[in-house]
């Protein structure tokens, strides 16, 4: 059944190569299967237990590792209905729109590729999901036509630079122990010269695509000139791929030493996305820039938990780093299909098209508003659970007072960000006329995952005690 | 084995020395294309590293005569995941030349 | 002692060639020094006993980037001239790959001599794949998903360029040259044939036999040939898919079959078919990887829906 999961995008995918006729079909067809598979997989999961393969029956070191527990589970079924959810936006805009046909075999092999690197526990495996993932991204990007060429090969030359050098980190590991699964290196792990190499230029690699700062340059640019479901998915998904190897690496793979040695880096390096990307975000003109810019900060939120959980082995941390990423997957797919739909309704790339939003487009309005306020973190939002759950763990910790307040001032340059659109869009003395009536469906769709991260609040209680269980 | 070793040496500094060229020119080409071409520079080097270390087995206090299959197997992928990315930025630049052709008003240096 | 000369002056060569190519003021000076490179790293690759690679690196590596990067050049037309840059563009560069380079030096002088506990592994298990030449076991069996997956990038590949693809030059062929690729043709398809053949016991398979195929097509291509060999075609779009159509068929067969056992295991060939799934799925792939690599090479702008040029041909004529 598991296998389900992987096979259906993929023979989907290679259908709607053949008849493109019935592409959106399919392609919802298949993520909505994948959906109801991927909640039974984590329902088993969380019942009995991480479940290990050793795919095609080969001894443990030929063979390549799988292992699915319950935040892999979960990282898939997020996969899964995120794709649904965007599918249906794209098939409900497509006459508006004009995406081309292109779109959906991609965003099929997209959820296969992402599928295949949450799964996957094998070094040179990893290289190709990435590598993969990556050419998917890029391919997805390129369908906005001439004006997204240029950053979708700047976005490629980057990734694969990242891919080539987290290959020249897995060929050392390779070369120094003769192994490439990740349990079985964690056996043989020594602390030296030749590890500590390779994991940082593994890491190089992975916070390049991961566009985590400073090597984040790439993805303002590249995530808004795709079109809106595209960028939804890549803000969402495609940055938390490499963001799940490093935390494999840093967590599963180093040493306490190296762990300890890496953390101050990890968490500066967050602290620093979140102002950066904050500030970014507060200063840009266009609409979907901002969008992009704050995903360079939220992304932030996540290299410094993981940066405290180095620092700190508290479990609360580790849950607090993957409910930054559910929350921010949720809220940004809404953010993206949201002002996607005003900016095509209203005309205009300008975050000034969006005056007087309020009034012509409410709906939309109020779904980048609630998603919003979980960028921000409001109570009782999937953002603010995953920030309590890191004060919680800092508190745990004696006389921790920076790290909080640094807390403080990103949550305070966040909630500028947001209530700069949504105070242009209650600014209702002359608002922009849209070009067209607006659609009600795409906008409820928009709204859809924003209802979803508050819903989390619901869940809060099985969340934190799943993926507590994962902690290391 | 004098000569073994120290070919085997010669070999893997050759491998660190086409990464670092390749580096070299990715950072400094200021083309596109040239990027593309050091990039495929990095990926030599790696492959080469890995064909070196593949070679470590079929010496002679080996358990056969024959290199380590396995990171044979692995360049094999990486070539072709390389070529694939590769054609897949020239035909981004190709298409790039064509939309700046297109426009009078952006005249060449 | 001689042969130790002989890797001084490849490794030399090497080096000069990659540097030059970096270096070059003018692009395809650069384009032409990396093809001569690529040859010269297919046979440090047969010095460094890997046949395999030695035959993949000369198709693949340099012939086919060579051919990719000299459309990509052909098609830039006028911007080929490159801006010169300030020494400080070039010097703060440089010294930090110094830095980098003693680094890894470091690194790599590191390295044990003593390989590690898989290919020992791979000989003890390597009765039990089907087949007797190594690489092939561990590409087709012991890592098929590896391969699987990298099916899907080349399949990848081939979707991004042709939704970018420009439109078709019309240029015509010199008849000497025409004349050349017929004759060439049928000798490549042998070619093929008895490297994909040979790739279960000895150095060879899919790969090499699809890269050397999509070589002969490219040539032939070129010269107005095989007008059929396009995306537009709905049996060359079955073909192109076809290899990981029949692996992932494959997959699903020997999962079925071995599914009476209590945990059916997920890309497991069943032994005593092992051999014959194995040549199946490279016959279909040679085919894939053969299309695909000329598709890619040649790349057209297609007549159907996929294409964003056309799309944009047409907003561009509307405003």
């Amino acid at each position: 059944m598991m296998i389900l999961l992987l096979v259906l995008p993929l023979a989907a995918a290679l259908l709607m190569l053949l008849w493109p006729r019935i592409a959106p079909l399919l392609a919802l067809f298949s993520a909505a299967v994948c959906s109801f598979l991927a909640l039974q997989l984590l329902l088993q999961v969380s019942e009995q237990g991480t479940r290990y393969w050793l795919l095609a029956g080969w001894p443990s070191g030929l063979a390549i590792a799988w292992q699915a527990d319950t935040l892999s589970c979960l990282l898939i079924l997020l996969t899964a209905v995120l794709q649904l959810l965007v599918g249906f936006y794209a098939f409900a805009t497509r006459a508006r729109d004009k995406l081309s046909q292109g779109f959906w075999p991609l965003s099929s092999l997209l959820q296969l590729s992402l599928t295949a690197l949450w799964l996957s526990r094998d070094l040179f495996n990893l290289y190709v999901c990435l590598e993969l993932l990556a050419l998917v991204a890029v391919a997805l990007v390129s369908l906005s036509g001439r004006k997204a060429i240029k950053p979708a090969l700047n976005y490629l030359l980057l990734s694969l630079f990242g891919s080539l050098c987290y290959l020249l980190g897995v060929v050392l590991l390779y070369g120094a122990y003769g192994r490439l699964d990740i349990a079985g290196l964690v056996s043989q792990w020594q602390p030296n010269l030749l590890t500590n190499s390779a994991l940082l230029l593994m890491s190089l690699g992975l916070m390049l695509k991961a566009a985590l700062w400073p090597l984040h340059g790439w993805l303002p640019a590249a995530h808004a000139a795709a079109p809106a479901p595209v960028s939804a998915l890549l803000s969402a998904l495609v940055v938390k791929g490499p963001l799940f190897i490093l935390c494999l690496l840093w967590l599963q793979l180093a040493s306490t030493e190296q762990a300890q040695a890496m953390a101050p880096l990890f968490a500066g390096a967050g602290l620093a996305a979140l102002l950066f990307g904050g500030w970014s975000a507060l200063r840009t003109p266009f609409a979907k820039n901002l969008v992009a810019y704050s995903t360079v900060a939220q992304l932030g939120y996540a290299t410094l938990a993981l940066g405290l959980m180095l620092k700190f082995d508290q479990p609360l941390i580790f849950a607090a780093l993957w409910l930054f990423v559910l929350a921010h997957a949720l809220a940004k797919a809404a953010c993206f299909l949201a002002i996607g739909e005003m900016s095509g309704t209203l005309g205009g790339k300008r975050l000034t098209t969006l005056k007087g939003a309020s009034q012509t487009m409410p709906l939309a309005m109020f779904a980048f508003a609630v998603a919003g306020g979980s960028l921000i973190g409001l109570p009782p939002s999937g953002g603010f659970l995953a920030k309590w759950a890191l004060l919680q763990g800092l508190w745990l910790q004696e006389q921790q007072l920076f790290w909080p307040l640094a807390l403080v001032l990103a949550t305070l340059l966040s909630a500028a960000y947001v209530f700069r659109v949504v105070v242009l869009a209650f600014d209702r003395a002359d608002p922009v006329a849209p070009d067209f009536s607006p659609q009600v469906l795409p906008q409820w769709l928009a709204l859809l995952p924003a209802l979803a991260v508050w819903a989390m609040a619901l869940f809060s209680e099985p969340l934190l005690l799943l993926l507590r269980l994962e902690a290391l | 084995m004098v000569e073994f070793s120290s070919s085997l040496n010669l070999f893997l500094a050759t491998a660190a020395t086409l990464v670092a060229i390749g580096v070299y020119g990715f950072i400094v080409g200021p083309e596109p294309l040239r990027r593309i071409v050091a990039l495929n520079i990095i990926s030599a080097g790696i492959f080469m590293l890995m064909v070196v270390l593949a070679y470590r087995s079929a010496g002679p206090d080996a358990v056969s005569t024959l290199a380590d299959p396995v990171l044979h197997a692995l360049v094999l992928t990486g070539l072709v995941v390389a070529v694939s990315a590769t054609a897949f930025a020239l035909a981004l630049l190709a298409r790039l030349g064509k939309t700046t052709a297109d426009r009078p008003e952006e005249p060449g240096p | 002692m001689s042969l130790l000369l002989f890797d001084v002056l490849l490794c030399g060569l090497l080096l000069a060639l990659a540097l030059a190519s970096v270096l070059s003021r003018q692009l395809s000076h650069a384009v032409i020094l990396y093809i001569a490179f690529g040859l010269l790293m297919a046979l440090t690759w047969a010095r460094l006993a890997a046949p395999d690679l030695a035959l993949a690196e000369a198709a693949i590596g340099a012939g086919l980037t060579g051919a990719l990067c000299f459309t990509a050049l052909a098609r830039q037309g006028k911007l080929a001239a490159s801006p010169t840059l300030s020494w400080q563009q070039r010097c703060w560069p440089a010294l930090f790959v110094l830095v980098t380079l003693f680094g890894l030096l470091l690194l790599v002088l590191q390295l044990p001599a003593k390989p590690g506990p898989l290919p020992a592994l791979v000989m003890q298990q390597l009765a039990a794949s089907g087949v007797s030449h190594p690489v092939t076991a561990v590409l087709l069996n012991f890592r098929s998903w590896d391969t699987l997956l990298e099916l899907l990038v080349l399949l990848l590949a081939l979707l991004g360029t042709l939704q970018v693809a420009p439109a078709p030059v019309y240029q015509s062929s010199w008849v000497l040259s025409r004349s050349w690729s017929q004759l060439l043709a049928p000798l490549i398809i042998v070619l093929a044939g008895y490297l994909l053949w040979a790739g279960a016991h000895q150095p060879g398979g899919a790969f090499q036999a699809g890269a050397l195929l999509a070589a002969g097509a490219v040539v032939l291509k070129l010269n107005h040939q095989l007008n059929w060999l396009a995306w537009r075609n709905i049996w060359v779009r079955f073909f192109a898919i076809a290899g990981l159509t029949v692996f992932v068929a494959a997959v699903l067969t020997a999962w079925l079959l071995s599914g009476a056992l209590a945990e059916p295991v997920w890309l497991r060939w069943p032994p005593e078919l092992a051999k014959y799934i194995i040549l199946l799925i490279e016959i279909f792939a040679t085919l894939a990887i053969a299309i695909t690599l000329t598709l890619l090479v040649v790349a057209e702008q297609p007549a159907t829906p996929l294409s964003l040029a056309r799309q944009e041909d047409d907003e561009a004529a509307d405003g």
